[in-house]
């Protein structure tokens, strides 16, 4: 009996032990034996620079009228807020101190020089297909290039004992890919470059893949039919990005893809929500290659016809009311007298420099949520090249009520062949509060 | 880019993204149309392209290019916008004037869709709008163009 306990104990023990050690290691780095570093060459520093831009850390780890990648960026979480860190090279408050293999640890592993996890809001589980030369050159850009800002990193809202971060080495083992990207030999060179981008550094699913309820994207890679294909978060609908003709881009060649990313507008749609941001910071400053590579992958995911529904046909709308005497609906004439200007009473736009309504995936998509937020609240300015565009949506949230709002989406979604769901004053009243920027608890960036 | 403005044809140098409001007004130097918002919401801005009304604050120029262009300057070589004209001075709609040459553009483009519009019609079309309040005096000169008692 004694020795049945003893054994017992020592299993406890050992197993205790293990996971303590599992939840406290450090995972390995390819650069644990790198040494001293020699200073980077310039063109090091700009392949990390371009690094920097694909991953768009910038748009985390900086506050808007804040240093560059001096942190502070709120998060919330269902437990409380967290907010980015400073990751400049100050010695104090950044990551001055840390050794390329503490760097590649961070960045790749979720895991701090202290053996900490770091919350998945860093979307390392993207981050770890990186490659060890984008790594290192990433490293160099940070250590050389980016200006050391003494600006001390705030503490997290969450209290004990949800704030203990050592249950994420758990989550990690279940839910984060192994390994940098495995170049696909059966695919050509752009779209393993495409693969790269999109599922590494440019960590697209974090917005456009659906999360499952353990907050994990459910899907990594093309191998999940759930990859890319749309999801809400933050009080916007990130639509798909395969080929689902309706909500996605099916209707979409390379070329549009890569004009999208380049320009910021192509003949469908201009970048709004936080896709502005991303284009703002991101991707107009990526390589015309690696855009292109991107476009040349996203069109090789194919799309699911039975949740994109029948395929969009542009149909005329009546004509609105005021024009030719005929008497419209509440929607139609808020439609005529504040939006046609614009988006065309057909519908059409005026693109590529304003975009259609008319069979645009937020006006086909069941989701109103990023029409609603972009009628509250009018979008983001596209700045190319340091040059804001002449065309912005303005805001109407003082200029329309709930009930006008709710009726002008819903002759938007129900026009020019649009199916939509129809919009209730209760969604666009829900959304009113929540991105409320006079309210004490405004909308923040969700880690979902 | 071709334009054609009030008949006359130009050649402009203004890139396709332009709003057409700043190439009427600075590059070819026809001030009647004004700035307002610059976010198509006050209709300052207003002028006709093929007959219909736009805000060519948010008009990009390529947008534009060889369609018939009509700005203030020459309403009056318009049948029904020389009848705005009148109406609008036997009312004597204007007070400060900034909004007024929006406003006309946008009577008449009714009136040449609609030359006998209800009052709803008229609520639904003329929402350019006026800091000095002279919608009343709006209303009443175009009701009194579409034979309605004022």
């Amino acid at each position: 009996m004694k020795k049945l306990l003893l054994v017992l104990l020592l299993i406890i023990v050992v197993v205790g032990g293990g996971l303590l050690w599992f939840v406290n290691h450090k995972p390995g780095s390819p650069f644990e034996t790198a040494g001293t570093l020699p200073l980077p060459s310039t063109e090091v520093l700009a392949r990390g620079e371009a690094v920097a831009r694909q991953a768009d850390c910038v748009a985390c780890h900086s506050l808007p009228d804040g240093k560059p990648y001096a942190g502070g960026l709120e998060m919330g979480t269902p437990l409380g807020a967290i907010f980015a860190t400073n990751i400049t090279p100050d010695k104090e408050n950044g990551i001055g101190n840390y050794s390329l293999a503490d760097f590649d640890r961070a960045v790749r592993h979720g895991v701090t020089p202290d053996g900490e996890r770091l919350y998945p809001a860093m979307p390392y589980p993207s981050y770890v297909k990186m490659s060890d030369e984008d790594i290192r050159d990433l490293y160099a850009y940070f250590m050389h290039q980016v200006q050391p800002a003494a600006v001390a990193n705030r503490a997290s809202g969450i209290e004990w004992p949800m704030n203990m971060r050592w249950p994420l080495a758990l989550w990690n083992a279940v839910f984060v890919p192994s390994g940098t990207y495995a170049q696909k030999p059966q695919q050509d060179a752009q779209w393993n470059r495409g693969a790269y981008l999109v599922q590494a550094a440019g960590h697209c699913g974090a917005c456009h893949t659906p999360r499952s309820v353990t907050m994990n994207e459910k899907a990594l890679d093309e191998g999940g039919s759930a990859f890319l294909s749309g999801a809400l978060l933050d009080g916007w609908y990130a639509p798909s990005l395969r080929q689902d003709v309706n909500t996605g881009l099916g209707r979409w060649s390379e070329e549009d893809i890569f004009q999208f990313l380049k320009n910021g507008r192509n003949q469908h749609a201009v970048v709004f929500g936080s896709m502005a941001e991303a284009y703002n910071n991101s991707t107009q400053f990526m390589s015309d290659d690696d855009l292109k590579a991107i476009g040349h992958y996203l069109k090789s995911l194919p799309g699911d016809a039975s949740r994109d529904g029948t395929p969009w046909v542009y149909a005329a709308a009546a004509p609105a009311q005021g024009q030719a005497g005929t008497r419209g609906t509440p929607g139609s004439a808020t439609y005529a007298a504040k939006c046609g200007f614009c988006h065309g009473t057909d519908g059409r736009g005026r693109s590529p420099w304003i975009p259609p309504l008319a069979g645009s995936p937020a006006s086909l998509i069941e989701h109103a949520d990023s029409q609603i937020n972009v009628t509250l609240n009018g979008s983001a300015r596209v700045v190319t090249a340091g040059v804001p565009d002449a065309y912005r949506m303005p805001s109407f949230r003082q200029q329309l009520s709930d009930r006008e709002i709710a009726d002008v989406l819903t002759y938007v979604r129900s026009t020019w062949g649009n199916h939509g769901d129809h919009v209730t004053q209760q969604e666009v009243n829900a959304l009113r509060q929540h991105t409320d920027p006079a309210s004490s608890t405004p909308i923040i960036l969700q880690m979902r | 880019m071709k334009l054609e403005i009030n008949g006359q044809p130009y050649e402009v140098e203004s890139d396709g993204d332009t709003p057409l409001l700043w190439v009427i007004r600075d590059e070819l130097g026809m001030t009647g149309t004004k700035y307002g918002c610059g976010l198509a919401q006050c209709g300052a801005c207003s002028v006709m392209v093929d007959g219909e009304i736009v805000r060519s604050c948010v008009t990009p120029l390529d947008s534009v290019a060889n369609r018939s262009i009509t700005t203030i300057e020459a309403i009056q070589n318009d049948a029904i916008g020389r009848k705005v004209v009148a109406a609008w001075v036997q009312h004597q709609v204007p007070q400060c004037g900034y909004c007024q040459s929006g406003q006309v553009m946008a009577a008449t483009a009714l009136l040449k869709q609609n030359d006998k519009p209800t009052e709803d019609d008229i609520a639904a079309a003329m929402v350019n709008l006026c800091r000095c309040g002279t919608y009343n005096a709006i209303k009443a000169a175009v009701q009194d163009l579409s034979g309605q008692k004022v």
